[in-house]
């Protein structure tokens, strides 16, 4: 996976299209989740993907990879999410603010119960601080570590994990909630 | 109520699953195209980027280069006259060859008057004599003589 990865970057700093063409392919859906569930709006998650992808584009011939593929990528859109954040008023989606987000639901039971606790969670992770849920969702969501995800927020490992701590307390208490409701 | 591992496990298991649309992907990737393309005619590489880019070219440039090194250090290493010096005594095998017009003609054009007198020794030397020493007035009596006799 980590090989396959290299030898795109390898092919796409050689100019390659069809290894551009074959990240985008692999990473879109993922980092797309992970915009959505960061910005909870689809249109303004397409264009954080959108400019992801060209400012990497953008890159070719000089592009180092340091870690791995989905990781810088994630992190990007991370980076690119927050930066839509700032410049949406009422960043951090309160109760009322918060919208429900579509998402694909295929298949006719699972795909519709996989749908409803996609739902659930997002409704769950609304209530949270933006920069708590920036932690949540990369940590469990795209498999990356405390280190990593202190690195592309540009905190210490503390405040990462700390922040990962409250927020997990809180969706709890807030699940928790729900439930007994 | 959920523990943190069970809630660990749900936000997990929830995770949204989320496919772009076909107008999107013609979107990102158009644009991503272009902006490479642009980065690439941004970068178009000069002459010695394009040489280090072939390998076929990488290994001329360097049989190019270790060639004029090794041409280098025989020039610096044999100076000209002694590789003139060499030449014709490789050439002209006894000393009688290395006497004749032609020989002494080399060794003058190559090496001067001193490479001249170094080939007139070596062929001393081979035939086992030595050179008579002529003084100047000696040598201008031979010569007016030999003057003479041409008038004659």
């Amino acid at each position: 996976m980590v090989i396959d990865d290299k030898i795109l970057v390898w092919r796409f700093n050689r100019g390659s299209k069809d290894a551009l063409r074959r990240i985008y392919e692999k990473y879109k859906d993922d980092l797309l989740g992970l915009a959505i569930t960061l910005l909870r709006d689809r249109s303004l998650a397409e264009d954080v993907v959108h400019d992801v992808f060209v400012s990497f584009a953008g890159a070719t011939g000089t592009f180092r990879l340091s870690g791995t593929l989905k990781g810088y990528l994630s992190t990007c859109v991370a980076n690119g999410a927050r930066d839509r954040n700032r410049l949406k008023s009422g960043s951090n989606v309160g109760l009322e603010a918060a919208e429900a987000v579509d998402f694909d639901c295929d298949g006719p039971l699972e795909g519709a119960a996989r749908c409803e606790e996609a739902q659930r969670l997002d409704n769950l992770l609304a209530r949270l601080p933006y920069e708590q849920r920036e932690v949540i969702v990369l940590h469990l969501h795209q498999e990356m570590r405390f280190r990593e995800v202190a690195q592309a927020l540009g905190v210490s490992i503390n405040t990462a994990q700390s922040r990962y701590r409250y927020g997990m307390d809180k969706l709890r208490s807030i699940f928790n909630n729900t439930v007994t409701q | 109520m959920k523990s943190t591992e069970n809630m660990e496990q749900f936000v997990r298991d929830a995770k949204p699953h989320v496919t772009t649309g076909e107008s999107m992907d013609r979107r990102v990737l158009s644009d991503s195209f272009a902006a490479m393309d642009e980065r690439l005619a941004a970068v178009r590489p000069g002459p010695p980027t394009k040489i280090l880019a072939s390998r076929i070219m990488r290994f001329a440039a360097a049989a190019v280069i270790i060639i004029a090194m090794v041409g280098l250090l025989i020039v610096y290493k044999c100076p000209r006259q002694q590789v003139a010096n060499q030449k014709v005594l490789k050439i002209a095998k006894s000393p009688a060859e290395m006497l004749t017009a032609w020989s002494l003609m080399t060794a003058y054009r190559h090496g001067g008057i001193e490479a001249l007198d170094n080939q007139c020794d070596k062929a001393f030397e081979m035939s086992g004599q030595q050179r008579d020493t002529l003084n100047m007035k000696e040598l201008l009596a031979e010569i007016e003589i030999d003057l003479e006799r041409t008038e004659l």
